[in-house]
């Protein structure tokens, strides 16, 4: 064997001598074979699943308790597709209110409504004059003594801006924009988008999405600190078993990989349990929602996970897996050593 | 495999000094012998090539390769080249004497047809042909131990360290093991093996190091 540079102690930096001590005599000459990597991977893929069969009650445990923590952000995030489905349909005729200001004449504010109708994203303009308005406030409040008894009429010319699109969860923002927009004209006192109950609902899906993703992220944490455990558990109980690998030359990454597979089981059975309880349970409650959408006159029919979501919940469970099992190995591997 | 301590000390975190200007040269495809009573460093001195502990001071060259350069990944490729039979770690009970066999092959990647082709080649060296199926715990001792000895070559190393391979067995077993030490020697591996059973030492008319109190004492013929 040929004898490999010796690096000079004396002098060296330490990064010089660090450089020299990962360097391996031995180890030159050995290719990476892709091959026996893959063997190796799917050896072990199906050993750590016996693995887990060989203990089916305490990994059952495990798997159940991974799926009813991953189960409830995915059905709240099932919930929260739903509404957003339903209120997704829910629209209604927009309409921007224009209160001019009292000294604006009928002239002024024709001319104004012509040129707010010339714009693109507005359909119509109703013009409302301060006597039609009148009429109309005295016809639907019976305030009709009362306002008799006013010197002079009190309403501002109403502009009824009605824009192209109709208001829903998607076109709220641009059409909040154009009230905006037309509040700041120097004619208009007042601008009023009539869609309030709207707004509110779209603050509060805002506030629903946020309470799930900080509740995905408890409950991830959690789901990590569950395979983290148990495989500390399993690590502990093969001491004799990676202290004797140690001894015929195993890397700690040879000896991490059972492991690892082991967490990646329990993550992607975990996901796969979540999965199904959460479709059990939107089809379980399938028949009176409906039922109870449809009092509102709505087309609705409920959402479960699609395809495309059960591959994201399944590779994000056996991510949380392997990466919960990593932290817990790769700690506690370092710990176990020969002496 | 060539061994070379020089002037190596091992002191504990404990304080303990268990070795201590310890130097000697362990040519390529000798055998040799370490005695001491219990205590005297012959362990430590095992640990020390097989990189479990690192000296405290002098240098350990192997192959001429000092083992103070070498770092943490590093050892698993040194101790794949070497065989190791320890009282301690011995068979794991849960799996076969085939794949008890087999573990140093899996660990370096050999394939299944050249791990089945050793493996038996490795228990028919020990006599333990035929049983490959059976579980460790069917076994007696003076076999469990040869099951070990089998693990220790399947590799075929350069260097086989054996501490106390014969502690717990009569004398006849005991000596059909060391003849095995003998056998591996003859094809060219390196042997050292630590042993206090010195009847048996002054037998094999090997190479005899001694060891008292973490010094090297005798270094030189069969005592």
């Amino acid at each position: 064997m040929a004898k490999p540079p010796q690096p000079s102690r004396r002098g060296a930096t330490r990064q010089q001598r660090q450089a020299g001590k990962t360097k391996n005599p031995w180890r030159t000459g050995q290719r990476f074979d892709i091959k026996l990597y893959l063997r190796q991977h799917q050896a072990f893929l199906k050993e750590s699943l016996g693995r887990l069969v060989g203990h089916p009650l305490a990994s059952i445990m495990t798997i159940l308790v991974i799926a009813i923590s991953l189960s409830l952000p995915g059905g709240l995030f099932v919930l929260l597709k739903n509404v957003q489905s339903v209120t997704d349909q829910w629209e209604q005729q927009s309409v921007i209110s224009l209160y001019l200001f009292p000294n604006q004449d009928d002239t002024q504010a024709l001319s104004l409504s012509h040129q707010l109708s010339s714009r693109a994203d507005v359909a119509s303009v109703e013009y409302i004059s301060k006597e039609e308005g009148l009429r109309y406030f005295e016809q639907s409040s019976g305030y009709e003594e009362i306002m008799s008894t006013l010197p002079e009429n009190p309403l501002p010319i109403v502009l009824k801006v009605i824009p192209k699109a109709a208001v829903d969860l998607t076109t709220l923002p641009a059409l909040q924009e154009l009230r905006a927009h037309l509040q700041s004209l120097p004619q208009v006192e007042h601008a009023e988008l009539d869609a309030e109950w709207l707004q509110r609902l779209a603050t509060i899906l805002d506030f629903g999405q946020r309470f799930v993703y900080a509740i995905s992220a408890l409950l991830v944490f959690a789901v990590l600190l569950i395979v983290g455990n148990t495989i500390r558990t399993a690590v502990e109980s093969r001491r004799d078993e990676v202290l004797v690998m140690k001894l015929v030359g195993a890397t700690n990454s040879y000896i991490r990989r059972p492991f690892l597979y082991m967490g990646f089981w329990f993550g992607v059975l975990g996901g796969v349990f979540a999965t199904l309880c959460i479709i059990l349970l939107t089809l379980w409650v399938s028949a009176p929602a409906e039922q109870l959408i449809e009092l509102y006159h709505a087309e609705f029919e409920l959402q479960s996970f699609n395809a495309v979501e059960i591959i994201i919940c399944l590779t994000i469970s056996a991510l949380i897996g392997v990466i919960g099992s990593w932290i817990a190995v790769s700690r506690h591997i370092r710990d176990i050593e020969l002496q | 495999m060539e061994i070379e301590f020089q002037r190596v000390g091992k002191k504990y975190e404990s304080g303990q000094e268990a070795l201590s200007q310890v130097s000697f040269h362990l040519r390529q495809a000798e055998m040799a012998f370490l005695t001491g009573h219990s205590g005297a460093g012959k362990s430590t001195l095992m640990k020390l090539i097989m990189m479990i502990e690192r000296q405290s001071t002098g240098n350990i060259l192997v192959d001429g390769v000092d083992l103070s350069t070498l770092g943490k990944g590093a050892i698993p490729y040194h101790r794949r080249r070497v065989g190791v039979v320890f009282q301690n770690h011995q068979l794991l009970f849960d799996r076969s004497v085939f794949h008890n066999v087999a573990l140093p092959l899996q660990v370096s990647g050999a394939d299944d047809a050249q791990t089945g082709k050793r493996v038996r080649a490795a228990l028919d060296k020990v006599g333990l042909l035929g049983k490959e199926k059976l579980n460790p715990m069917a076994l007696s001792g003076g076999e469990q131990q040869r099951i070990g000895i089998a693990r220790a070559v399947v590799n075929k190393p350069q260097l086989l360290l054996a501490d106390e391979p014969t502690g717990n067995l009569d004398p006849r077993l005991s000596a059909e093991i060391m003849n095995l030490f003998q056998e591996f020697n003859r094809v060219g591996v390196t042997v050292l093996v630590a042993s206090h059973d010195l009847a048996l030492v002054a037998r094999m008319r090997h190479r005899v190091l001694t060891l008292n109190q973490g010094h090297m004492v005798n270094d030189g013929g069969f005592s």
